[in-house]
Order: C-alpha cells, then sequence, then structure tokens
C-alpha cells in the first residue's frame, strides 16, 4: 500500500506515542515535583487562609504557563542535537506529523493534564482541610476566566513552539528575548506614530490633538483596532506561527 | 536506487566540498565509499539521507528527491551514524516505540540478529559498550527492511571477533532489493564485503569501479625490486619487497589489496584509469 507522504494519523499517533514512552521519566518527574510543590503549598493556604484558596488559580495558571512554555521550547530536543537528530530526521514521519504530533503534545495534552492536575490538587487540599467535598474551589479552576487562561496559552504557546523549531540551544531564554526585542520595536512604532498624530502642534501650526480628532478616526481608534487585534490574536496567531514553524521545520538540517 | 545528479555542496558559502558531483547506486550492491578524512563521505551519506540539502543539483532516492524527507522514501532508508545517542531505555522499549513506524519490520530477523550479537531484548541501551549498541543499531537497522543502508564506519569500535560477525550477518541479511553504502577508513576489515569500490577526493568520485573490472585491469603484487620493465602504477615499501600495483596484462588472478588501491588511485589517478582503458 502506497503510504500518505503528506499526513497520516496513524503516524501522528505513533510518534505522541514515541515522545511520550521516551521520555515518560523525565515528565513524570517534572510534573510530580511541581504537581507536589502547589499541592504544598494549597494545603499550607487551606489550613493557614482557607477562604484565599480559590484565589490560588492565578498562582496555578502562572505555572502552567511558565512550565508550558519551558515545555514546548524543549519540545523539539532531538532535533538539536546532532546525534540524536540522526534518527529523529530519518523516521519515517512527514514534517506535517512532526509538527502536529509536537503541538498535540504541547497545546492541547499539556493544559489538559494541567488543568485535571489542579483541580485534584484543590480537590485534595479542600478535602483534606474540610474533610468535605465542596464544589467551590473548582470554580476557580473551571471559570470562565480559568477557560480564557487556558485559550491564551494555547495561542502564545504557538510562539515558544517556532522558537523550539528554529533556536538550537536555550530556546526558552532565547524565545523570551525575542519576544521582548519584537514587543520594545512594536511600543516604538505605536509611541513613535502617537506621538506624531497626536503631538499637541503639527507643522503647520494646527493642534490634532484627541479633542480635535474627526469622528472617523476616533471611531477607527476606538473600535476597528481593538477588534482587528483580537481577532488577530485569537485566530491569526496560531496558524501564523504553525506556517512559520513548519517551513522551518521542513528545511533544518543537521 | 539512488540517483546523483550535477551535485553541489559546501557548508559555507565560500567553502565548496562537492562540486558538479554525479553517482548512480543501483540495488544489490555493497559499495565502499572511500576517501581521506575530510573528502565528505559522511557528507554525502547525510545528502543521500535527506539531512544536509544539496547548494545545486539533486540526490533522489527512487523518484523522490532526498531533501523532501517524504516518509516513503524514509522507510527506505536506514542511516547508522558513526557516533550515536540512544536512550537509556530497553531494547524492547526501543523496539516497540520506533518498530511501527517501519511497515514492514521484520520481528524474526530482529530476534535472530540479536542472538548473533548476544544481546537481549531485556538489556538497557546505555548500559551497553560501543560496540554493543552499534551491533543493536545494525540489528534495527537490517530489521526495517529497507531498501538502502547507510553506513558510517560501521566497524569503529568492534574487536576483532565482531568485525568477521559483522561482515557475516550483512552478507547473510541482504536481499537483492538491497544496497549498502559503507563510508569507512578501515579498508582492512570489509575488502571482502564490498563491491563496488567508490573513492572520492576533492569533491569529485575520482574511482568506481566493482570487484570484478578492477581485477582484470590491475594486479596486486609483491616484488622483490621495482624495475622498469613491469611498469608499476604504484608501490609502496614494505617487509619483504615492495607491494605495488601493476597494469594486468597478463590476467593474472591476484588478491585485492584494498588500502593499495585506495593509496594508488589517490597518487596515481592518472595511471589507474589508463590501465582500465586498456
Amino acid at each position: 500500500m502506497k503510504a500518505n507522504n503528506i499526513f497520516d494519523i496513524k503516524r501522528s499517533y505513533l510518534l505522541v506515542r514515541r515522545q511520550v514512552l521516551s521520555n515518560a521519566p523525565v515528565w513524570l518527574i517534572a510534573f510530580g515535583a511541581v504537581a507536589g510543590t502547589l499541592l504544598v503549598i494549597s494545603l499550607l493556604v487551606a489550613y493557614f487562609q482557607p477562604q484565599n484558596l480559590p484565589g490560588l488559580s492565578g498562582l496555578y495558571f502562572t505555572v502552567m504557563f511558565i512550565g508550558g512554555y519551558v515545555y514546548t521550547s524543549n519540545i523539539f530536543g532531538e532535533l538539536h542535537q546532532s546525534q540524536k537528530s540522526y534518527q529523529y530526521l530519518t523516521l519515517p514521519v512527514s514534517t506535517t506529523e512532526r509538527l502536529f504530533s509536537a503541538w498535540i503534545l504541547t497545546a492541547v495534552l499539556f493544559p489538559l493534564i494541567s488543568v485535571v492536575l489542579m483541580a485534584l490538587i484543590v480537590f485534595l487540599a479542600n478535602l483534606v482541610m474540610n474533610f468535605t467535598f465542596d464544589v467551590t474551589p473548582f470554580q476557580s479552576v473551571f471559570s470562565n476566566s480559568g477557560w480564557t487562561a487556558v485559550k491564551v496559552y494555547a495561542v502564545t504557546q504557538s510562539v515558544f513552539l517556532l522558537g523550539a523549531v528554529y533556536f538550537r540551544k536555550n530556546n526558552f531564554l532565547k524565545t523570551v528575548l525575542a519576544l521582548f526585542v519584537v514587543s520594545v520595536v512594536i511600543q516604538i512604532v505605536i509611541v513613535s506614530t502617537a506621538w506624531i498624530l497626536f503631538s499637541p502642534i503639527s507643522e503647520n501650526g494646527v493642534n490634532i490633538g484627541p479633542q480635535n480628532m474627526s469622528l472617523e478616526l476616533e471611531h477607527f481608534i476606538m473600535e476597528y483596532i481593538p477588534v482587528t487585534a483580537r481577532l488577530v490574536f485569537w485566530y491569526l496567531t496560531i496558524p501564523f506561527f504553525l506556517t512559520v514553524s513548519w517551513f522551518s521545520l521542513k528545511e533544518r538540517q543537521v | 536506487m539512488v540517483k546523483i545528479e550535477n551535485l553541489s555542496f559546501g557548508y559555507t558559502r565560500k567553502q565548496t566540498l562537492f562540486d558538479q558531483l554525479s553517482l548512480e547506486l543501483v540495488p544489490g550492491n555493497i559499495y565502499g565509499l572511500l576517501g581521506r578524512n575530510g573528502a565528505g563521505k559522511t557528507t554525502l551519506l547525510k545528502i543521500i539521507a535527506g539531512l544536509v540539502f544539496p547548494r545545486n543539483g539533486s540526490s533522489r532516492i527512487g523518484n523522490m528527491e532526498s531533501k523532501t524527507r517524504n516518509p516513503s522514501a524514509l522507510e527506505d532508508i536506514c542511516f547508522i551514524p558513526e557516533e550515536y545517542h540512544l536512550p537509556s531505555i530497553r531494547i524492547e522499549h526501543y523496539v516497540s516505540i520506533n518498530a511501527p513506524f517501519y511497515r514492514r519490520f521484520d520481528h524474526e530477523k530482529l530476534d535472530w540478529l540479536l542472538r548473533e550479537f548476544k544481546l537481549g531484548s531485556k538489556d538497557r541501551l546505555n548500559q551497553l559498550s560501543f560496540g554493543q549498541k552499534k551491533k543493536f543499531l545494525l540489528a534495527f537497522g537490517l530489521s526495517t527492511s529497507a531498501r538502502l543502508l547507510l553506513m558510517d564506519e560501521p566497524t569503529n569500535g568492534l574487536d576483532i571477533p565482531s568485525k568477521s560477525q559483522f561482515r557475516r550477518v550483512i552478507a547473510a541479511s541482504l536481499t537483492e532489493e538491497q544496497s549498502v553504502v559503507i563510508s569507512t577508513h578501515q579498508v582492512r576489515d570489509l575488502e571482502s564485503l564490498i563491491d563496488p569500490v567508490i573513492i572520492i577526493d576533492e569533491g569529485r568520485i575520482i574511482f568506481q569501479q566493482d570487484l570484478k573490472s578492477i581485477s582484470s585491469a590491475l594486479s596486486f603484487e609483491t616484488i622483490e625490486e621495482i624495475k622498469e620493465n613491469l611498469r608499476p602504477i604504484y608501490y609502496e615499501e614494505g617487509l619483504g619487497g615492495y607491494s605495488a600495483i601493476l597494469p594486468n596484462i597478463r590476467g593474472k588472478d591476484t588478491k585485492l589489496d584494498l588500502e593499495l588501491l585506495f593509496n594508488g588511485v589517490v597518487s596515481n589517478n592518472k595511471g589507474i584509469s589508463e590501465a582500465f582503458k586498456q
């Protein structure tokens, strides 16, 4: 039977399975250590300040974001070590399957497991301290803001996925640095544009500050820019970074 | 099976390793790829495997460009590098997570090869010696039923019995559909195995002949003294006289000395080429 050279769900599954089984000990240790630390913190809070237990969800999600970014940054570890990359790159799977399996692990399975662990920690903390099952703490994990955090993670981790493919060493730190540089450049552009548009006196002596702004311009700035920014963030970020990652992975040599 | 046409490659823009290199490999052969250090033997294997990309020209496996790294092409390639990393898991675990990618993986063959190499399926890969790891990779590679096996210095790190075991296993387990390319410096380890011989130098294939052609064109002899009438193409002084390559005018059947041939080709390629034209 002729193989599909672009995408095969069975090969993708095998690749996810290979990644999980060959890294299981390390990942279990990492998950265990982080979850254990969070559990101890939760138990202490539940004992000394039980009213603050729901507020711990902020800490859980912060840990999930940082842990997820670090995990994503290392997902192509095999690719960046020459002795490992020979085998990884000659494994009979397509570029799409390599990227898809990495994305499934880091953007879908990781937050899923994290949320389950968070719920378990909250449940245990609540159970141990009160000896009762109270659903209130779960609301902080499964609330709207909790799901929004998971969605924000799924979008932003695509940037780290590109960093994982593109950089050969210190992927996490280099991605953070690249994000910092890009954000500084964007801020400079925004501030420069704002200064040109809204400086008190323009070249011909006419003040075009916010108080003199036309209604169309005000409407554009107040309505369209936030809507466009939201659309770009929620719907274009993942496809854009996955596409760039795909090309970067396809062109990768040892 | 493998067709390389007008291939140019360099690791940097200024430096060129291969220029207009062409080569064709057909199934059923064990090619010996010989060359000096830095001649590009390993790089050529990497290009064929799609691990590095040519600057110009093409390298194809069947109908597929190596650099596309298509799964169906990769299923037909097994690359065993000189240095490699194996995870700290058991052999059976490694096989269970990697073998399913190869649709023609032969588990019976793997069991046989592991027995031959005295490796147990419960052995942990990180606790094996360098030579044992190499044997495991070879066993796994042969079991994938890949049509093209690329081996970079496969006998490095093997002890003397293992070298002969390696030759025996390769000779016994290959089919007519399969090809092997062995890049090596240790020509004496493999001279009974490889045929044809490819010699690469200064970015070009300077020699590509099968053993039959070599034997009919050249004779490898030990002579006491160098006489002009013998017309030696190349000679080296050794114990008890000179090891020499002579034109095989009288159709003598002599034992091929691969190391001598390599030195002769690299030192006097013109003389060797002329002997093949006669």
